[in-house]
């Protein structure tokens, strides 16, 4: 890590600040991971294929992939992490919970990250529409069903 | 990924000026660049950082047409609501491209950038032949695996296709691009492969991308983008098109019609021998159905994407038809 | 790793904790806020990084490699080739059979495929290591390949007697049925894809090597990286907290598992190293890419009189890996006469591997769309032509089933679905410009039985641990053994504790071929009967015990509580007991090891999957099954294919937890849709090599691809099957999916799609 190339990049990362030297070319996600043990931000295709990598940046879901870490300095980053409020799960985690939206839990924090999303951007009016605004994040155990279930509870109590 | 220096840029002029040196590239949402940095493919040396511009991401819709900032995020785009009020192809073929994630990191300039994902443009360790990343050096595709490959528009030199969703719909309806003061029409900002298939966009060192202007038309306001793929969601099409209807106070006639294909050309891909022959006709099936075959005139492929010739024309006439019993 | 169960599953169901309750994941919680660390996220001191170099070419001699650029790039510790690399052991293959006696190097001078590993770059960190790695270059004296099962060079390939099954004569029988049908089916390689890539993290300390690695199966894997560094077996310790997905896949140790624990051990470092995505499509295998030949003969009331079957899977080059084709055909239909034969085609491809259901998935895809091509023929219903030509007992074991409920499945599946309102003919079904077809086909796996081992510990302050070198990938092994420990000392699952993924704990076999529920339940009540033996003999035998003044003859537990059975005594806490008795905690372990079992009997049954039982062993022949019924959408202009409905009624026997078993039969189900329509391995064949190796060009179902899909559990307990009445859950239900889509594509359009997958162009 005593590359003349790095350079310091602030991040405010689930509402705590950090400091980090890194490359340029360092991914938010790597970052995240390898320099901040935040390893519940899944890297599963590191090309923008799979989804698992799902964060929030200025409340908004992208994919920490393909994200440099130095373009995301100034903005409000939200990982899996963060979800929860004051100890309480949030609603969509207890939702996957409850519907078992997963099995081997790895495309999982993604979900629930796009899912949160998915409902806040007022994508989750319908099953099918629940379908297609998940379908950017894979889940090759086979849970899709499960997920959509759990959106639309957490999309109907977030409306209540 | 090579190392690369990181600049943020704080103004347009600053960010022209920083991506005119060599090796400088501009970065925005980085869903291609990234992306392909990651392949081997890009190599800048410079990442000039535009996403932190201010200004540059408006959405302004009015009765003239509607003018969107280079910076404007897709899904942004996709969701507003006087786009898909009076651009309906256009709000239809941004939420159908990629995934939600994607389309809230990538903008429109970028995606007017979006480069092929030809899987030998995309895989310089395995393929050294790629006219399009190393001119002169061949093309791999043609007599390989080419069922995403394009027919319409190839060259000798490349056959690589034209991923984009949004272009299509753009070209469709006369959209120009702003290059700063420069305009062009998007139809003439991509670049047919020819001999010099690295050469995709007419855009020149020091210009940058700052927005989009689509005319309003009644075509436009009577729109939809029909995309066809192997897979619901979260894929390149198959076939797509981009199509506008205005008809004659009768309801029946055609007044004006905008045809662009996708997922089968070089670049997006405006059909307008479909459209020429259905001006003025009665909208009819049979009759929809013949002028779609127009759309794949002259086209060529190279086997296992022969299916796009057959399916593009019925994707264009399903299209039409779809418009034409819309009330 | 622990999990301590946090939270109970569905309200509505107050028996959650007891086996067959559907608790909700005990390892949910860790896994819903990203506290779940997988194997390669541990966070290790001076941990350094390493990237693989692959072969370009699919045929030839490494020429050279040349490291200087990457050597002299900044933060490269090391560069990695045959020449530098340190030299291993041949280990013994997962039957236990000796190595030969020559050295194994996990970088390769001879390319026998597209993909190989040649060389590997170690760094300080991952960025380094992944710029340094573009910048070795490898020259390659060239050989043509053998691309794949077409290629005119491939030839037939090697008869594998032991898959031949022949009864009666089935060719006479052929030659005079009244009715005769012959079709070729088809699937294309096809990858496991899980979502987590391989990878691992190994350290040594001294000739004591840790890896972090995910794993199914630890005791087969510490095995193996023993033997490659002649170190003593109880030296490797493997870790597998959770497994991001495996499918077949992460269940023996690889060749870039051997690399990095040679740059750890040259570095005296733990080193990382974790596969590109692109990587996964060749640094293992995929299911084979298969071809079969179906033929049956029948009489006019579809009855069968003959099926002969011919098959062939793609192997590699110096690797053996048979997909058993036969698997189903043998057994799904009842035929006077039968032949069955297969043969292996060496290609220049990674060895293949494990996929979900090996063997019945593609054996199910010919026979069941045989089956169905045969109902047409003599215009008999598919549903009634599979009932027509039940088995009633196992046609080639001639054998009594143990419990075989798929008529009930039929009957409840079809009923559910609404198969009576099908209209027989083909393209009669429509909804505007999408033709709508009905299909149906049926699924087997067998039982696969093995010998497990666990402890189950009963701790001071009343609460119970488990502990396994089984693990969890999703399957639930975690919930189930909480919810069988909880039941059989009567506490509460809350009060479980289940540690696994550890080779340090208790022994377990491979979890695959969807054994592991049925053994480690089984050796988890074992240990736990033990445990609450001794804690209810304490409380009746020790002086110190409240209840020993009763001189009862047992006790009840019940709910983390002692009492009497007549309820007419002390009503203590199990901790208050222990306190009272002086014990700190209570301990057994359990294993269903015949008694008299050697130590080497033990290290071969969790190292190796030679002591596996036979699912026909004894009087019975044990086996899982299922009927699946589909709706496809077709659009008649487009070819596009959706499938729009299922019903499936699965027979696993009993299920230790339905919640989770019903989630995995979906996953089947799921996997099954984007092998029938979308997924394929498709190659480049002037270079060999997979081009569509990464999520975007491999599709995998996504969200918008999948409909609400209903399972329905037809399942009776099966003591033959395992100690407390399981079937196999994880592998069914792939089987036969693919097939019902393909039938009910052919009711929708009337074309007969034999080669997988269901592609647009094969239908416009």
């Amino acid at each position: 890590m005593t590359s003349k190339t790095t350079i310091p990049v602030h991040l405010d990362i689930n509402g705590q600040h950090h400091t980090l030297e890194l490359e340029p070319r360092v991914t938010l996600l790597d970052a995240l991971r390898d320099r901040l043990g935040l390893t519940g931000t899944k890297k599963g295709c590191d090309h923008g294929q799979c989804g698992a990598c799902t964060v929030h940046v200025d409340g908004e879901r992208v994919l920490a992939c393909l994200t440099l870490a130095a373009q995301a300095e100034g903005r409000a980053i939200t990982t899996i992490e963060g979800l929860a409020r004051e100890g309480e799960p949030h609603p969509v985690q207890t939702a996957f919970l409850e519907r078992d939206a997963f099995q081997c839990g790895y495309c999982t924090p993604g979900q629930i990250m796009s899912a949160v999303a998915c409902i806040r951007e007022g994508h989750a009016g319908s099953d099918e529409e629940i379908r297609e605004y998940m379908a950017g994040n894979l889940c090759r155990c086979g849970a899709y069903p499960h997920i959509v279930a759990a959106v639309r509870q957490a999309a109907l109590e977030a409306a209540s | 990924m090579r190392d690369f220096a990181y600049l943020r840029a704080t103004s347009t002029e600053a960010a022209r000026q920083a991506a005119a040196l060599p090796g400088a590239m501009l970065l925005a949402g980085g869903t291609t660049l990234i992306d392909l940095a990651k392949c081997g493919v890009a190599e800048p040396e410079t990442l000039v950082d535009i996403t932190h511009l201010e200004g540059l991401d408006g959405i302004a819709v009015d009765e003239r047409g509607a003018m969107i900032g280079a910076l404007a995020r897709m899904g942004h785009v996709a969701d507003h609501a006087d786009i898909k009020g009076r651009f309906p192809a256009v709000s239809e073929a941004v939420w159908q491209a990629a995934s939600a994630q994607i389309r809230n990191m990538a903008t429109i300039g970028g995606n007017l950038m979006q480069r092929t994902r030809c899987p030998y443009f995309r895989d310089p360790s395995n393929f050294s032949a790629c006219n399009k990343r190393q001119p002169g050096s061949g093309c791999s595709a043609i007599g390989g695996v080419t069922r995403g490959h394009a027919v319409l528009g190839t060259s000798e030199a490349c056959i690589a296709m034209y991923p984009g969703d949004l272009a299509t719909a753009l070209v469709a309806f006369d959209a120009t691009v702003h290059l700063g003061e420069r305009q062009l029409l998007v139809d003439d900002f991509f670049l047919l492969p020819g001999a010099t298939p690295d050469k995709e966009h007419a855009i020149e060192p020091g210009e940058m991308i700052t927005a989009v202007e689509i005319p309003a038309s009644a075509a436009a306001r009577r729109s939809t983008y029909l995309k066809v793929r192997d897979r619901q969601s979260y894929e390149f099409a198959a076939a797509s098109a981009a199509v506008g209807l205005e008809l004659e106070p009768d309801g029946r006639t055609i007044r004006d019609l905008r045809v662009a294909l996708g997922g089968v050309a070089t670049k997006p891909w405006r059909a307008r021998a479909v459209e020429d022959a259905l001006k003025g006709k009665v909208l009819e099936p049979d009759a929809v159905r013949a002028a779609s075959l127009l759309a794949v005139e002259g086209a060529v492929d190279h086997g296992a994407n022969h299916y796009k010739i057959e399916l593009a024309p019925r994707v264009v006439a399903r299209a039409i038809l779809t418009l034409g019993e819309a009330a | 790793m622990t999990v301590r169960s946090i939270r109970h599953g569905d309200a509505s169901d107050g028996g959650a904790d007891a086996v067959g309750g559907r608790l909700s994941r005990v390892d949910g919680p860790a896994k819903i806020t990203g506290a779940a660390k997988y194997a390669v996220e541990q966070q290790l001191e001076g941990l350094a990084h390493a990237v693989l170099v692959e072969s370009t070419i699919a045929s030839g001699k490494v020429r050279a490699i040349a490291s200087k650029a990457a050597e002299a790039a900044p933060g490269v510790l090391k560069v990695l080739t045959p020449d530098t690399i340190i030299s291993l052991r041949t280990a013994s293959d997962w039957f236990g059979t000796p190595p030969p006696d020559k050295p194994y190097c996990p970088l390769a001078r001879d390319i026998t495929f597209s993909g190989q590993h040649v060389a590997a770059v170690v760094a300080e960190t991952f960025e380094q290591a992944v710029a340094a790695a573009a910048l070795v270059k490898v020259s390659y004296d060239e050989t043509p390949a053998i691309v794949d099962l077409s290629d005119g060079k491939a030839g037939d390939g090697i008869p594998v007697d032991a898959m031949t099954k022949e009864w009666g004569d089935a060719q006479a029988a052929f030659a005079s049925a009244p009715v005769r049908i012959c079709a070729a089916y088809n699937t294309p390689r096809e990858y496991q894809a899980p979502m987590e890539p391989h990878g691992l993290i190994a350290r040594w300390e001294g000739d004591h090597l840790t890896v972090w690695e995910p794993s199914q199966w630890l005791d087969g894997m510490a095995r193996t990286y023993a033997e490659w560094f002649g170190v003593p077996f109880e030296n490797v310790r493997l870790v597998s907290p959770y497994i991001g997905g495996g499918f077949g896949s992460k269940a023996l140790a690889l060749g870039h598992g051997a690399v990095a624990a040679c740059a750890a051990k040259m570095l005296g470092r733990p080193v990382r190293l974790v596969m590109t995505r692109p990587q996964t499509f060749t640094g293992y295998g995929g299911r084979a890419a298969t071809r079969q030949t179906v033929t049956i003969g029948a009489d006019h009331d579809g009855m069968i009189q003959s099926i002969v079957h011919r098959g062939v899977n793609e192997t590699s080059i110096d690797g053996m890996w048979v997909e058993p084709l036969g698997s189903v055909t043998s057994i799904m239909y009842a035929t006077p006469n039968f032949s069955s034969k297969q043969n292996v085609v060496r290609v220049n491809s990674v060895v293949p591997g494990a996929m979900r259901a090996p063997g019945e998935n593609p054996s199910a895809f010919g026979i069941e769309s045989a089956i169905d091509e045969l109902s047409y023929e003599v215009g008999i219903d598919p549903l009634e032509i599979r009932l027509r030509n039940y088995a009633e007992q196992d046609p080639e074991a001639k054998k009594a089933w143990s419990t075989r409920q798929l008529r009930e499945a039929f009957a409840a599946g079809a009923e559910r679905f609404g198969w009576a309102r099908r209209t027989p003919e083909p393209r009669s079904m429509r909804d505007g410009n999408q033709l709508i077809g009905w299909g149906v086909a049926a699924g087997t796996y067998p039982v696969r039985r093995a010998y497990g081992e666990a402890i189950v510990r009963i701790l001071a302050d009343g609460s119970v641990e488990v502990e396994s070198s089984s693990i969890d990938m999703g399957q639930g092994t975690y919930t189930i053994l909480a919810q069988t420990a909880a039941e059989t000392v009567g506490v509460s699952a809350d009060d479980v504790v289940v540690k696994l993924g550890d080779s340090r704990f208790p022994r377990a076999g491979v979890t695959g071929g969807s054994r592991l529920a049925g053994v480690m339940t089984g050796a988890v009540h074992k240990a736990a009967t033990a445990a609450l033996d001794q804690l209810v003999g304490l409380a009746i035998s020790d002086p110190r015990s409240p209840f020993h003044a009763l001189q009862a003859n047992t006790l009840v537990v019940a709910n983390g509580r002692i009492t009497a059975p007549r309820g007419d005594g002390p009503d203590v806490s199990i901790s208050e007991l222990l306190e009272s008795v002086g014990r700190d905690r209570i301990e057994a372990v359990g294993d269903t090891m015949p008694a008299n079992s050697s130590a080497e009997d033990r290290y071969k049954n969790y190292t190796t999957i030679a002591m596996a039982l036979p699912h026909t062993e004894g009087d019975y022949s044990r086996h899982s099954w299922c009927a699946h019924f589909v709706e496809v959408r077709v659009d008649e202009d487009f070819g596009t294919v959706r499938v729009s409905r299922v019903v499936s009624a699965l027979d696993s026997g009993r299920l230790y937890n339905p919640k989770l078993a019903e989630s995995q039969w979906k996953g089947g189900i799921i996997m099954g849709i984007g092998q029938a329509l979308l997924e394929e391995g498709i190659m480049d064949r002037r270079h060999g090599r997979i081009v569509n190796n990464n999520l975007a060009d491999y599709l995998v179902p996504t969200n918008a691809d999948i409909p609400d899909i209903e399972v329905i559990s037809v399942g009776i307990p099966d003591l033959h099957s395992s100690v407390l009445g399981g079937k196999g859950v994880g592998e069914l239900a792939i089987v036969g999916m693919a097939p019902a889509i393909a039938n009910a594509v052919f009711h929708a359009t009337g074309k007969r799609v034999r080669d997988l997958p269901i592609t647009l162009e094969k239908l416009i």
